[in-house]
């Protein structure tokens, strides 16, 4: 593979690139880890204060990540294996979730089934305090079981259909070639998909923050430090246990995705059909998908109502002014809107420049800054948050924009989405061609804008919409940059639903899933392409 | 010279099971004169390819030096090498049209769109593409592309223009034409190429020089006409053409010819190899260069036994037993067809049989 000693602009870009990723990624994590200093570390850890959210947190994740990989885990098989009607409509339910914030499903159960819900109080007349496990668990389960979905689709989408062929044709039922051959060679991308799961549930900062009442967890508790004590070493001490489980189930799953998986990756397995499966599993995969389709429907659907009526569920007379308050409060969305649209071009163009050089270039340190640019991905958003607090939150970087701190970090915490588009990109294009632009006299940059930019342009825009995406959805992340003129439309959700000013929430939260959603299909349209988002983890 | 291989090594570290490294390619030296056509030839896995990448910058040298012009390329970023490669998948930017991509290397070094255009328009005559220009890539045949990605590296006027198995990926009399075309634009318009390919009579027919290499090694250097009638090793003799080769024993010698024994027979063979006596030494012969001859000649003659005829068309090709176990491959016109288990005698005419120093 190409040095790049000899080329100075490339080792200047490089070093650029590396510069900003050490500011961003590394310096901010080191400080969260360095603030408490030992005797804070040693202190904090013995007054225990930690120990029962540390063991609600994994309370939690065990129960929810259980449900939402087995609701997960139903609805991928009905997509991939089933021949169910509507299945177009499946798929787009499916996405929904992933374009919202994941906390407001916890708003919308708030709205259905809490103290003065539609369904438990004016359908049943009751009064239930809904705040604890039991609403948590719930609330994620619905919450992310559609993460769960995707992940394990894409693992049952790429086992290879010649092979079930055959033993169908040899015989097997469908059942047993399902269990025999199917499941074993897809077992290791569904442990990562587990695992993955996993991490998204215990790095959930918005659902626990609304819902959980008493029941805190460690994202909640960190949160809790800062906001109500101003403990910063308490919070740092805290996320960095977070981190630590994050990064023990990151190991755990690189690990096991290490491991030979005997999915094969042909990428023509989905060309041949699926041998059929029964009647029965078609009708059961059918109501399954129903359901749980209904489920999410109402989710949506509950918050776009309490954003049309006067007052959501009492009085159902239509009504526009939770939007005309959206619009005299729009500052909170357009901060969304530039900063998501900013953050999401710097970091798609990063991470594929990026993702250029680790893929076709040689230089020393390759593979720490490769891990460097994928390490994100398993930081908490609230870690990564305090990480950017006590790193810029200082005199001396006054100077600096607060919005562009908050883009600056919607950016990095990114930079994995885009890298991992950009490298799996850049693996489809044959060496050849850069190499070919070089030889007529282009440099590797030139050659890089001029022949693999136009050809990466599904991995850039699938790096652009899912950073885009994650972006403008965040809370956790954001939630200790903020200041009034800087907020952006997930805080301003958060802090409306604790105001219990619902409506304006809702009216929030409807447009912030509009835009992504409008977004996307803009980016469909202009390019004329379906580009799908790109798995994290 | 122009261009100069010293000593040049490339070392991977091994893959898979092997540890340590493997050398890719090992100690090729190597001169080329401006406007020479120079092949590299061997099987696959040998290192063409790596030197190749090595002389156009896309791999650095573990060790050796690469010198065009007078000039070191150590420090020259392969894209100011002022080389064009033509890549064995053609490599042809899908994006562009052949217009655009022909065009590439001289829109990349600022040349004024009219002079492009000129340029442009006398390499698609040249390489017969007028009239396509508009083309998207996926509209064009393999050969049409293969054209295009010529056309691309002739119009930079380059230096030395570099070639991968540029010609593999065409059916069979589409890559007749080609070499003949390529080697006809080559010496019209002098430009010096380093070729690599794995097919033996792509090389004999359009090189100057062909350097057949062996795991990474020079194993030897010379015109079509030297490779061919005085291969230096038995790798060369095996990987050019038909060979038989016969275990032989040198009884006397001069400096322009050896008497040499065979199966209990004595051949006298011309040679210019340093010899010492009772030598093990091999000959070397063609099977189409051996001779059925009658009771009446005596020079050069061994007697054997048709163990096998198989027709093939053109000629039938024997196999003789000339005793002690040892057996010959013979090949013969039509005319006068010999059956198995027939006694026959072999001539080895002087001027075809040639030793090499080995075993
Ligand atoms: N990047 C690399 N890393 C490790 N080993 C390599 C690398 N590139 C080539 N090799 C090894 O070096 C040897 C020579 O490879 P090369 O591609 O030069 O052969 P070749 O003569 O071009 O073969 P072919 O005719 O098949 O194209 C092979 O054993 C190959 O496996
Ligand atoms: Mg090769």
């Amino acid at each position: 593979m190409r040095r790049i000693s000899r080329e100075p602009s490339v080792v200047i870009t490089l070093a650029i690139l590396v510069g900003l990723m050490f500011a961003f990624i590394i310096y901010p994590q080191v400080q969260v880890v360095l603030v408490p200093g030992l005797g804070g570390y040693v202190s904090f850890l013995a007054e225990q204060t930690w120990v029962k959210p540390f063991f609600n947190s994994l309370q939690v994740m065990l129960l929810s990540t259980t449900t939402a990989v087995v609701l997960g885990f139903i609805y991928a098989y009905a997509m991939v294996y089933s021949k169910m009607p509507f299945k177009p409509f499946f798929r787009i339910i499916g996405v929904l979730p992933l374009l919202s914030p994941p906390f407001v499903v916890a708003a919308s159960y708030i709205l259905l089934f809490g103290p003065r819900g539609m369904i438990s109080y004016y359908v049943f007349g009751q009064s239930p305090n809904i705040l604890g496990l039991g609403g948590l668990w719930g609330v994620q389960t619905i919450a992310f079981f559609p993460f769960a979905y995707q992940l394990i689709a894409d693992v049952l989408a790429r086992s290879d259909a010649r092979m079930e062929q055959a033993a169908r044709n040899l015989g097997a039922g469908p059942w047993n070639v399902f269990r025999t051959i199917t499941l074993p060679m897809a077992r290791p991308g569904l442990l990562a998909a587990i695992l993955t799961t996993a991490i998204y549930i215990v790095e959930d900062f918005g659902n626990p923050a609304l819902i959980a009442g008493q029941f805190t967890v460690l994202p909640t508790q960190a949160y809790g430090l800062i906001s109500g004590f101003g403990d910063v070493t308490g919070a740092a001490v805290v996320s960095t246990i977070l981190l630590l489980l994050a990064l023990a189930l990151y190991v755990a799953k690189t690990r096991i995705e290490g491991q030979r998986s005997y999915v094969t990756i042909s990428g023509r397995a989905g060309t041949i059909p699926r041998p059929p499966v029964p009647t029965v599993v078609n009708v059961f995969c059918f109501v399954a998908c129903s359901l749980l389709a209904i489920l999410i429907l109402m989710v949506y659907g509950v918050l776009l109502v309490s954003a049309v009526v006067e007052v959501f569920p009492v009085k159902w007379g239509l009504t526009s002014k939770h939007f005309e308050f959206l619009t005299s409060n729009i500052t909170p969305l357009q901060n969304t809107l530039v900063y998501g649209t900013i953050a999401a071009i710097i970091c798609a163009m990063f991470a594929m420049l990026l993702g250029f050089l680790v893929q076709r270039r040689e230089w020393r340190g390759k593979r720490i800054v490769d891990f460097i640019a994928i390490m994100p991905a398993a930081i908490p958003g609230i870690f990564f948050g305090i990480g950017y607090a006590t790193a810029f939150n200082q005199r001396w970087l006054d100077w600096i924009d607060r919005g562009a701190l908050i883009t600056i970090s919607m950016i990095f915490w990114n930079i994995p989405v885009g890298y991992q588009a950009a490298i799996a990109g850049l693996q489809q294009i044959d060496r050849s061609l850069d190499d070919a632009a070089t030889s007529l006299g282009a440099g590797s940059l030139r050659a890089f804008r001029d022949i693999l930019l136009p050809m990466l342009d599904g991995a850039l825009l699938t790096g652009f919409v899912t950073a885009f995406v994650r972006a403008v959805t965040t809370l956790s992340v954001v939630i200790f940059l903020f200041t009034p003129s800087t907020t952006v439309a997930t805080i301003k959700i958060f802090q409306l639903v604790n105001d219990f000013m619902w409506g304006g929430a809702t009216a929030f939260t409807v447009s912030v899933v509009g835009v992504a959603v409008l977004v996307l299909v803009i980016v469909w349209t202009i390019s004329g392409r379906r580009v799908g988002l790109q798995r994290t983890g | 010279m122009y261009l100069t291989l010293e000593h040049l090594t490339k070392k991977f570290p091994a893959r898979g099971k092997q540890v340590g490294e493997v050398a890719a390619v090992d100690d090729i030296s190597l001169n080329i004169e401006k406007g020479q056509f120079v092949t590299l030839l061997g099987p696959s896995g040998c290192g063409k390819t790596t030197t190749l990448r090595l002389i156009a910058g896309f791999e650095f040298p573990t060790s050796g030096h690469i010198i065009l012009d007078g000039q070191r390329l150590e420090d020259v970023p392969p894209n100011r090498r002022d080389m064009a490669m033509v890549f064995q998948s053609y490599a042809i930017f899908p994006h562009l049209n052949v217009f655009e991509n022909i065009a590439y290397g001289l829109k990349v070094k600022k040349i004024a769109a009219a002079e492009i255009k000129r340029r442009v328009d006398d390499v698609t005559k040249l390489t017969q593409l007028t009239g396509l220009e508009d083309r998207a890539p996926n509209q064009l045949s393999g050969g049409q592309q293969q054209r295009v990605a010529l056309a691309r590296a002739l119009v930079v006027e380059p230096k030395v223009l570099l070639f991968d198995e540029p010609l593999s990926n065409l059916d069979a009399k589409l890559r007749e034409e080609m070499r003949f075309e390529i080697r006809d634009l080559q010496k019209r318009l002098g430009i010096t190429a380093i070729y690599v390919t794995h097919a033996q009579e792509e090389a004999l027919v359009m090189s100057d020089l062909i350097a057949i290499i062996h795991q990474g090694k020079l194993a030897q250097l010379g015109t079509p006409e030297e490779i061919y009638e005085q291969p230096r090793s038995r790798f060369v003799a095996d990987f050019i053409g038909l060979s038989d080769f016969l275990p032989a024993r040198v009884e006397s010698y001069d400096a322009t010819t050896a008497r040499v024994t065979v199966a209990g027979a004595t051949l006298t063979v011309p040679t210019k190899l340093g010899l010492s006596r009772d030598q093990s030494i091999l000959l070397h012969i063609r099977p189409y260069d051996i001779e059925f001859v009658g009771e009446s000649a005596q020079d050069n003659v061994l007697p054997g036994v048709i163990k096998q005829a198989t027709y093939l068309g053109n000629i039938v090709d024997y196999r003789v037993e000339i005793g002690q176990g040892l057996a010959l491959r013979v090949q013969a016109s039509t005319d006068q067809r010999r059956a198995a288990g027939e006694r026959v005698r072999l001539h080895f005419p002087a001027s075809k049989c040639h030793l090499i120093a080995e075993e």
